[in-house]
């Protein structure tokens, strides 16, 4: 009748402990592992599952009270998420993108580089409808597409697994509006939309380029930068810039699978504007879930994850560019005292992401199912 | 076969429902929980029972009622029920439940009959007589309630004592869950049943649709409220049940301030630890291991931080942390306590469980901060109110876990919202190929069975069937010949020559005739030529012959002639056959009228 976890004494320790370190935190089992969080309208919480086994269930969560006001009321006795809605997906998802402005959804996973729409009305049923299909051109045996959104002339999708496969379509119609040129097929970790005309486009190799929707025929820009340590994949995470300063100036933050982290403006490409190395574990996935973000509310702080059970909270304001070891302000850990997974090791984090109003509010999943939300409480100068 | 499961009254909607519902299953009737409606203050609270019958009594039409655990939104219109609307059957229940309700049914009578003076309510004498109905049962035991209706119980977590049931009539079962949880915790374990495949699973879907925040990080937001209150010198009132989370609340405390070196005083009430103890000392098979082996160890409640409480501490300076009973704060020991701190800002009353209406736990945590008590005072509440759910209930993930473990063939779901559960309707069928029902309060939802009957075959019947020819195969049902004897409750099939002599009578055989009347002069001997030479003619698959007395056979139907009594033109043709004929009898009358 009873399930003794062999760690239960250090998982009841760490939860002392978290008394001092977390100003809140909340910790949840899904059903399936996620690889992604994406926020959705309304401040839903999108999640999906991608194991090997099928019936993938993709789940749009209404978060806690405790999570949607700014402030933590006095009388807070929820604490749960509420699944919304879910719908099946016969394949594995990888990506997830909202669809801004719109109650879409689009996922992307193997076995090829197509696309998947969504639709969500939450209103009627709970069930999130299978739309559409964006198939690609000589698709099949491709990995899986990268994915970014944006609505800005109409709800645009940017996809693709290599660079010569880059292309934005519209949603709705299926349309595709443009195409990059180029013949590099060089696998791309990452893409984005710097505006709702530049794209920023990041290989797994650690090169970056730039292109522009309005001229499509133009051969992409390289971002050229002092040479990256090779051998290591890399991904990318773009951020704001500081209140008040110029609105295109976006640090874009890259993170490879050895720890180093490098961030670029992308105007100005000959240099680096800093560069750190993170003291964590080599990858061992081999750096599948590679996450890094810029906190939205959090000047000059990004996180990452993807190395092992931790995710990484770092104030890069201090950075130089000598690429020395930066120390984290926050490391939680509060995925290590999951399930060990069949191959026995410990869980590995899939995916994090920032609360986009709460300053020190991250959600977190990793491959045992567990989902975290934590608030974590600044400690003046040392690491907790 | 069918089954048909029926929600009595509204519930739906409300953040706390009620639970009674009514199972046919094989001609027997079950009623299972038979709750209150805790948002109700009217009859609304009680389930209508007419439902079942308008008059006549219940106890004919009921042939059990089950209870699966002491909580009022399922025990709570018991004694109504049996005493004031009248039900003398029995009421099945496990030993913690009988032991708890009726402390709980007391005190819910008493709130509402002395504090909010309400008439049409059920008397303290009735709940003893309703409890005298009660046969208490065992786990995995299983009770026969008739000759063919037999009922047991499974641990269901969530509380003491609480069970999931599983009734069963002949071959035909249903499994009726409560409340349940999938993950055990710091003091009871998880919900377990075997692979016992009933025809209907109905599951409790309050939190189905919920993903649960971790027990941990509940209990870590009740140690941060805690610690905080008595940093800044304030006091904290739990006011609990003695066999709700009490237990559990002190384990945790004791540990934390042992780990953080803490000093401010934790007290237990007394009542509350001779209640508990009593208990826990009864049902300690009920509890999960760890709690098994600290009561072994020493007294439960033997704490080295834990004291027990005199009421004079209530006025000592100073941060503390007090325990005390009743759970919704509406008379006693933890009243007095919160009439005492209620105008400090620094303390606060953490609320431990739901609180039934009129009761001051039940205000204070609607937001009144003014209340009236005895004697028209009014007390300013200034303390600060928090409420901690510790119940456990099965979340999504708990609800397919049971289904996996029991392998029903239909599942129902009680107690969501069936506009918001189509996701997990579809999970639930696609994952494990059942129906899945949602029914509303008031309807009632009808599942066919395919109860498989067990016949024995006689020896000489199987061998002679499989002689013939191919082997059985699961897809392709075979016809067979037989006789079904049914004798006192069981079923054999014999060949029909063994079932004759059993019942020693002689084989009868039917024979048809019909008569075919043919235009023809001629005698009738040439009538019968001309009909055989016709026949032989076109049916030349078939034996046609021509027999010496003038009759002609077609396989084993006869075809004789006579002429007609009236008109010599006319030829009768006597046509005879038994009954096993078919498809050529057809063909001859064809052919025959042609």
């Amino acid at each position: 009748m009873e399930a003794v976890g062999a760690g239960e004494e250090e998982a009841d320790e760490w939860l002392l402990l978290s008394l001092r370190l977390y100003k809140d935190l909340h910790t949840f089992e899904l059903q399936a592992p996620t690889r992604v969080i994406e926020w959705a309208r309304g401040n839903r919480v999108c999640v999906a599952g991608y194991g090997q086994s099928g019936g993938h269930e993709i789940l749009q969560l209404l978060p806690p009270p405790t999570l949607q006001a700014k402030e933590t009321q006095g009388l807070c006795p929820e604490r749960d998420f509420k699944v919304e809605c879910g719908g099946f997906s016969n394949r594995p998802v990888y990506s997830l993108k909202h669809v801004p402005d719109t109650s879409l959804l689009v996922t992307s996973g193997p076995p090829d580089s197509s696309l998947q729409v969504w639709q969500v009305s939450a209103e009627d049923s709970d069930v999130i409808k299978s739309v559409s299909a964006i198939p690609t051109e000589n698709g099949t045996g491709q990995p899986w597409a990268k994915i970014a959104t944006i609505s800005a002339r109409a709800p645009w999708v940017l996809h693709g697994s290599r660079l010569n496969s880059v292309q934005i379509t519209e949603v709705e119609s299926r349309k595709n509006v443009y195409m990059a040129a180029s013949r590099n097929s060089e696998e791309l970790s990452g893409l984005a939309f710097l505006d709702c005309n530049t794209l920023l486009l990041c290989c797994a190799k650690g090169q970056l380029c730039l292109a522009d929707v309005r001229q499509p025929q133009s051969p992409l820009e390289a971002v050229s930068v002092p040479s990256a340590p090779c051998g290591e994949r890399w991904c990318m995470g773009v951020g704001r810039g500081p209140q008040g300063s110029d609105s295109s100036f976006q640090p874009v933050a890259c993170l490879s699978s050895g720890g180093h982290l490098t961030l670029t403006d992308v105007r100005k490409t000959s240099e680096y504007l800093a560069s750190a190395k993170c003291r964590v574990p080599s990858a061992s996935s081999g750096a599948e879930f590679l996450c890094v973000s810029w906190a939205p509310a959090l000047e000059g702080c990004l996180a990452i994850s993807g190395f092992d059970g931790t995710v990484h909270v770092y104030d890069t304001q201090s950075w130089d560019s000598s690429g020395k070891e930066a120390e984290p302000i926050f490391v939680h850990k509060g995925h290590a005292f999951g399930e060990w997974d069949s191959s026995g090791g410990p869980p590995l984090v899939t995916v994090h992401t920032w609360h986009p109003q709460k300053p020190r509010t991250l959600l977190s999943a990793a491959s045992d199912g567990s989902l975290h939300v934590w608030d974590w409480v600044q400690s003046c100068g040392k690491c907790g | 076969s069918y089954l048909s499961v029926f929600c009595l009254g509204p519930g739906a909607g409300q953040d706390v429902g009620r639970s009674c519902i009514l199972v046919s299953i094989a001609g027997k009737n079950v009623m299972l929980d038979c709750g209150m409606h805790m948002g109700y203050n009217d009859d609304r609270r009680f389930p209508d029972f007419s439902y079942i019958t308008q008059n006549g009594r219940l106890t004919d039409f009921l042939d059990c009622v089950i209870i699966s655990h002491f909580h009022l939104d399922h025990c709570g219109a018991l004694p109504y029920f049996s005493e004031m609307v009248g039900y003398d059957g029995p009421i099945y229940m496990t030993h913690p439940t009988k032991a708890i309700c009726p402390i709980l049914l007391e005190d819910y009578r008493k709130i509402t009959v002395d504090k909010k003076g309400e008439t049409n309510f059920f008397t303290s004498q009735m709940i003893k007589d309703c409890m005298k109905k009660v046969v208490a049962v065992h786990l995995h035991q299983t009770v026969q309630v008739d000759e063919e209706l037999e009922i047991k119980a499974y641990y269901a977590g969530h509380v003491l004592g609480a069970a999931m049931f599983q009734i069963k009539v002949g071959c035909e079962s249903v499994v009726y869950t409560g409340d349940y949880n999938m993950t055990p915790d710091r003091h009871l374990g998880a919900a377990w049943i075997d692979k016992c495949r009933p025809d209907l699973l109905i599951s409790e879907s309050t939190y189905a649709t919920t993903i649960r925040d971790s027990k941990r990080c509940r209990e870590r937001d009740f140690l941060k409220k805690v610690h905080e209150t008595v940093e800044r010198g304030g006091k904290v009132l739990i006011p609990v049940f003695a066999l709700g989370r009490a237990q559990e609340l002190c384990i945790l405390l004791e540990t934390f301030w042992e780990r953080m070196n803490l000093k401010a005083p934790i007290y237990f009430s007394t009542g509350l630890t001779e209640k508990a103890n009593h208990y826990y000392k009864l049902f300690i098979t009920w509890t999960n291991q760890k709690i098994r082996k600290t009561f072994v160890q020493r007294n439960m409640f033997e704490f080295k931080h834990i004291k027990a409480f005199d009421r004079a501490f209530a006025d000592n300076p100073g941060p503390m942390v007090v325990f005390a009973t009743p759970g919704m704060l509406h008379a006693g020991q933890s009243l007095q306590i919160f009439r005492k701190w209620a105008g400090n800002e620094k303390n606060m009353v953490i609320m431990p469980g739901y609180c039934v209406q009129g009761t001051v736990g039940h205000k204070i945590l609607s937001g009144q901060r003014k209340l009236e008590m005895e004697g028209r005072q009014i007390l300013e509440v200034k303390m600060q109110v928090e409420y901690m759910s510790f119940s456990a209930h099965a979340d999504a993930k708990g609800i397919m876990q049971l289904i996996r473990q029991a392998e029903p063939r239909n599942v129902l779901l009680v107690h969501g919202e069936a506009k918001k559960m189509e996701f997990l309707k579809q999970k639930i069928e696609q994952e494990f190929h059942v129906n899945c029902y949602m029914p509303a309060n008031g309807e009632t939802t009808t599942i066919f069975t395919n109860p498989s009957i067990p016949v024995d075959i006689s020896l000489g019947l199987l061998k002679r069937e499989t002689a013939i020819g191919l082997l059985p195969d699961v897809k392709k049902p075979k016809l067979m010949h037989g006789t079904l004897i049914m004798k006192d409750n069981s079923f054999r099939l014999v060949s029909p020559e063994q079932a004759l002599k059993e019942l020693g009578l002689a084989e009868h055989q039917l024979r048809f005739t019909c008569r075919v009347h043919i235009q023809d002069p001629r005698k009738e001997h040439e009538t019968v030529l001309r009909v055989y030479n016709h026949l032989k003619g076109v049916l030349k698959d078939y034996s046609v012959q021509h027999l010496p007395d003038g009759s002609i056979t077609v396989e084993s139907i006869l075809i004789q002639a006579t002429a007609h009594s009236e008109d010599q033109g006319t030829k009768v043709l006597l046509v005879s056959w038994t009954y096993q004929v078919g498809i050529l009898e057809n063909i001859l009358f064809k052919h025959l009228c042609s």
